[in-house]
């Protein structure tokens, strides 16, 4: 039995790595007698008990609470040492049932101290972490360091790296004694903070911000040696740069784990004040409303700020030309840019000389917030790409998001160009595509750096939503927030332009799902072994193939925006979005989240035979002559064939004169014997027996009985072609439950008219489910050839990635010309 | 002479970190009774590839618009995968070329299947010495189930038997 053993080991896998509970589910649906697994068993063990703070329908409860965190700061960048100092005060309301003794703090710049955990745990030629490479002996060579893991080392030993924390005080001045923990830090209030109180604190921090590119932070600043400034100029992107309240959940309480880089945050929603002092001449782009633009903004960009209000395209607030001579230059001075933003779970922001800034207004409509600023931050480094593009992919998400969730709910939405690859925050998001700069001074991009544009856009933007709004824990469950926006940019991207290839397809994620070597997707960031396919690919297409295969767009959609409204502005868990899906839905999904988001079975639904079945009239003088032409139409026995090919004569043809009865009527004879059996069987049918009976006869139906196996253990809907004699076709749609009492192997029964007459059967045709195995998909079998002998059948067509804008300078060139140069070149 | 190749390999700069870099490849390496044939398909996304090439090879590589490119990545891969008998004997695989299709791209290799074949042993560190972060997946198919081997930066050579 071989094929017991993979899925055992698997299963005992699968409990190790997830929760205790699934211990207990594994129990049930792995029954102890028989091998029967009940893939259709409830999520009862799995999911946690509801209560009063989140309720069985997926909804926050009727006492549901969130903590309120209020932030007033004071920031100074000092640009020459790139060294950031704050003044920070900050107000924590306590809405929980419980009291608190002492709060926790975020210190997330910590995990570039040389002692951080992160830097303390990291595998040695490992994987996992963010940032350059290193290497192990193989035995015969020594071990490697990259030259970019020799910088890093060196930049974190050259600078004092980490917040510098001091004057921790209460609001009327006494010290309070604080705790570092890592990047954790606890501040032990003077008195329990009871239900519904507020405690004010202040302290002052300051840290050395590090080099991006040195580090692979998901912020930092980039330094541009080139610019014609004396000694250039840099980009600083700021992000996780103050000390944030941990979030205190009614789920986990103080969800209080170390940053080790990989899990992102999860954070409480409050009011922001901030003051960013920063060179006279940067251009600030934040989280937030600029409160005092007059001051801070020429008249000119301030009327271009209104003229962009209703442009149809992007409008400059500082152009190209002007972000050119302002990078030149440099200043002494210093300018405070004033935000304020409302309800928002954190605050980033970026500043640089080197911004050239559009905007475009959205007139969103509804009450909340009719209209939206849409603006883009970006050096000359981005060019035309960003130009054209960047403001236009932040509307376009806007729009395409609102209408699966709810409106965009705050008044601007950013993209800003810098060293971070992609990363989100309130109102402002980091990309990091950028043009080329050619030799003859152009810039050009491949079409591959454009798609890359466009979708990092709508990819951080859609973070607004989720999990900006949509508050979920993203150091605990990356897929939240990574694959619900994945499966909502490939929505959108699809929107903007359906022949760019976007990602969660289904077929995408098969060589993935077949692998032995994975996690499932419910495993906590920190662990999961390969975290795109986990956390973005396999749980986007996994809600692709719920929308457009198993519930259908309507439902979909409708419970999918019931999840958004629900826990807008509010705080949910994996089951919170389980139980809305199937609640708002109507129909039962615990097979779908057990099997794509509990477990590590794939898709790959075999279908074996195909056996055509003919309903008996019971009529003698039909069925014993349907049986003589069966017997006839059996191939005639070789032996018998290869005598008569040797001419052999046969003793009955040799003696004609010796017959009897048998030798004019064979064993399909008809007697009245029969006949009498048949007419007393019709005579004594009931009424509606008979009429039943005599119509199928009369319609002499082809019943077919198709044969399936599940060979990867998911249970899926079977998607059905059917091809007929005739060239017609049909597609038929299978429910998974039919799989409820069978997981290993179902038939399924097809009855067609007379003249239609089955020819082939095609499992999933279009590719939708994720099988991994399309050439058990047909009957009869057809052979599906490898990519290898496809390729050598026919080469690459694929010519998207040509960097057309740039080949277009090509010359022409006269081959008789360059000819006659080679020969001389040869001579 | 290998650790001096692996040097030059590590130098060059490391381009902006991108949240769509997969730093993922999957290779599926074919026991095609069809065509006798191993086949070895390795794919890549293009973004981890097309940021590769600018560091492996020079600033101006260009896996997406020149085939000289793809080619010096061709050969790149093949160099970085290598596939013996449990014994330890070579099995010499021919480059067959690459393939942009889609997000992916996609580099091919193949063997004659082996008359005696109890199972393979297998390495593949193609872009780890540029990311740690770079885990090289492997799917043997087509003798018995799937099995699955996973090459990170610091696995060596590992083995399937059938």
């Amino acid at each position: 039995m071989p094929a017991i053993f993979p899925r055992i080991l698997l299963l005992s896998l699968l409990t190790a790595l997830s929760f205790s509970a699934v211990v207990a589910a594994d129990g049930a649906i792995r029954q102890t007698k028989g091998d029967f697994e009940d893939k259709f068993r409830q999520l009862d063990e799995v999911l946690p008990t509801p209560n009063i703070y989140r309720n069985a329908a997926g909804e926050p409860g009727q006492q549901y609470w969130q903590q309120q965190v209020n932030y007033k700061m004071d920031v100074v960048l000092d640009e020459e040492k790139r060294h950031l100092s704050t003044k920070q005060q900050i107000s924590y309301r306590n809405n929980s049932p419980y009291s608190l003794k002492y709060l926790w703090l975020h210190l997330d710049q910590n995990i570039f101290k040389n002692d951080s955990m992160a830097e303390m745990s990291t595998d040695f030629g490992g994987v996992g972490r963010r940032g350059p490479a290193t290497s192990v002996s193989d035995g015969e060579i020594t071990a490697r360091l990259s030259l970019e893991e020799l910088r890093r080392q060196q930049f974190m030993a050259d600078n004092e790296l980490g917040f510098q924390i001091s004057n921790v005080k209460n609001s009327s001045g006494k010290a309070l004694p604080v705790t570092v923990v890592g990047t954790l830090m606890r501040i032990d209030l003077d008195k329990p903070l009871k239900p519904g109180q507020q405690v004010d604190f202040s302290l002052d921090f300051a840290f050395n911000i590090v080099e991006e590119d040195a580090v692979s932070a998901r912020a930092g600043y980039e330094h541009f040696p080139d610019d014609a400034r004396e000694g250039g100029n840099d980009i600083f992107l700021l992000a996780q740069w103050f000390p944030r309240l941990v979030a205190y959940t009614d789920y986990e309480a103080w969800t209080n784990k170390e940053f080790l880089g990989r899990g992102e945050f999860t954070l409480e929603f409050g009011d922001y004040d901030v003051k960013l002092t920063v060179p006279e001449d940067h251009i600030v782009s934040s989280t937030g409303v600029l409160e005092n633009s007059s001051k801070v903004l020429t008249r000119q960009q301030l009327s271009r700020l209104e003229q962009a209000k209703t442009a149809k395209r992007p409008v400059f607030i500082v152009t190209e030309q002007e972000a050119l001579e302002n990078e030149k230059e440099g200043s002494n001075g210093s300018k405070t840019w004033h935000f304020k933003a409302q309800n928002v779970r954190d605050f980033a922001w970026a500043s640089s000389r080197k911004f050239i800034w559009d905007a475009k207004g959205y007139q969103q409509g509804g009450t909340e917030q009719p209209f939206v600023m849409a603006m883009s931050f970006y050096p000359k480094e981005g060019g035309e790409l960003w130009q054209k593009y960047s403001t236009e992919a932040v509307v376009h998400t806007m729009e395409v998001y609102s209408r699966f969730s709810f409106d965009y709910p705050y008044p601007v939405a950013q993209s800003v160009n810098g060293p971070v690859g992609g990363m989100e925050y309130p109102m402002i998001t980091f990309n990091g595509p950028r043009t080329k700069l050619q030799d003859d001074g152009s810039r050009t991009y491949s079409q591959a750096e454009k798609r890359f544009l466009i979708g990092v856009v709508i990819h951080e933007i859609g973070h607004i939503y989720f999990p900006m709004v949509v508050n979920s824990d993203e150091r605990q469950w990356t897929w939240m927030d990574e694959g619900l926006n994945s499966f909502l940019d490939g929505v959108a991207g699809r929107e903007w332009d359906p022949t760019i290839p976007w990602g969660v397809e289904p077929r995408d994620i098969v060589d993935y799902m077949k692998s032995d070597i994975q996690v499932p997707i419910m495993t906590q960031s920190d662990s999961v072994l390969r975290l795109g396919p986990n956390a973005y690919t396999k749980p986007a297409a996994a809600l692709n193939i719920l929308r457009e295969v198993i519930l259908g767009r309507e439902l979909f959609d409708f419970a999918f925006k019931e999840y958004a409204t629900r826990w807008k502005f509010k705080r949910p868990t994996p089951a919170d979005f389980f139980r809305t899906m199937e609640e708002a839905s109507g129909v039962d999904l615990d097979w779908f989240w057990r099997g794509w988001f509990y477990s590590t079975d794939h898709v790959d639904i075999a279908l074996g035979k195909v056996f055509q079945l003919r309903l008996d009239t019971k009529n003698p003088d039909i069925d014993f002559q349907r049986q003589r032409q069966q017997e006839l139409d059996k191939p005639v026995s070789l032996f018998v064939e290869r005598n008569k090919t040797e001419n052999k004569v046969l003793w009955v043809d040799q003696n004609p004169d010796v017959r009897d009865f048998y030798d004019d009527n064979d064993r399909f004879t008809v007697t009245n014997k029969e006949r009498n059996a048949y007419n007393k069987f019709v005579h004594e049918l009931e009424p509606w027996e008979r009429k039943a009976f005599e119509r199928a006869v009369a319609e002499d139906k082809n019943y077919y009985v198709l044969q399936f196996s599940n060979q990867g253990g998911l249970v899926m809907p079977i998607l059905l072609q059917l091809n007929f004699a005739d060239g017609s076709s049909e597609q038929q749609y299978i429910p998974a439950e039919i799989w409820r009492r069978s997981p290993k192997a179902v038939n399924k029964l097809i009855v067609t008219a007379k003249d239609k007459v089955l020819q082939e059967v095609i499992v999933d045709p279009k590719w939708e489910t994720a099988d991994v195995d399309i050439e058990n998909n047909f009957y009869p079998r057809r052979i599906v050839p490898s990519r290898i002998e496809a390729y050598k059948s026919e080469k690459s067509k694929a010519k998207v990635s040509r960097d057309i804008m740039q080949d277009i300078k090509t010359e022409l060139k006269d081959p008789a010309k360059k000819s006659e140069t080679d020969n001389k070149g040869d001579n | 002479m290998r650790l001096l190749w692996g040097l030059v390999l590590l130098a060059g700069c490391c381009g902006p970190l991108a949240a769509h870099e997969m730093k993922a490849a999957l290779s599926k390496v074919l026991l095609n009774s069809r065509t006798g044939n191993i086949e070895v398909m390795h794919r890549f996304y293009v973004h981890d590839a097309e940021h590769g090439v600018k560091q492996l090879f020079d600033k101006n590589a260009d896996l997406l618009n020149s085939e000289q490119t793809q080619q010096l990545f061709n050969q790149y891969v093949s160099e970085h995968f290598n596939m013996t008998l449990l014994s330890g004997e070579q099995l010499l695989l021919t480059l067959i070329g690459g393939q942009l299709d889609g997000r992916f791209y996609w580099v091919y290799q193949e063997v004659a299947i082996p008359a005696e074949l109890a199972g393979l042993r297998l390495q593949h560190n193609s872009l780890q010495a540029l990311w740690p972060a770079q885990v090289n997946t492997v799917n043997v198919e087509g003798r018995g189930g799937v099995k699955t081997l996973s090459f990170d930066s610091k696995t060596d050579w590992q083995q399937v038997s059938f």
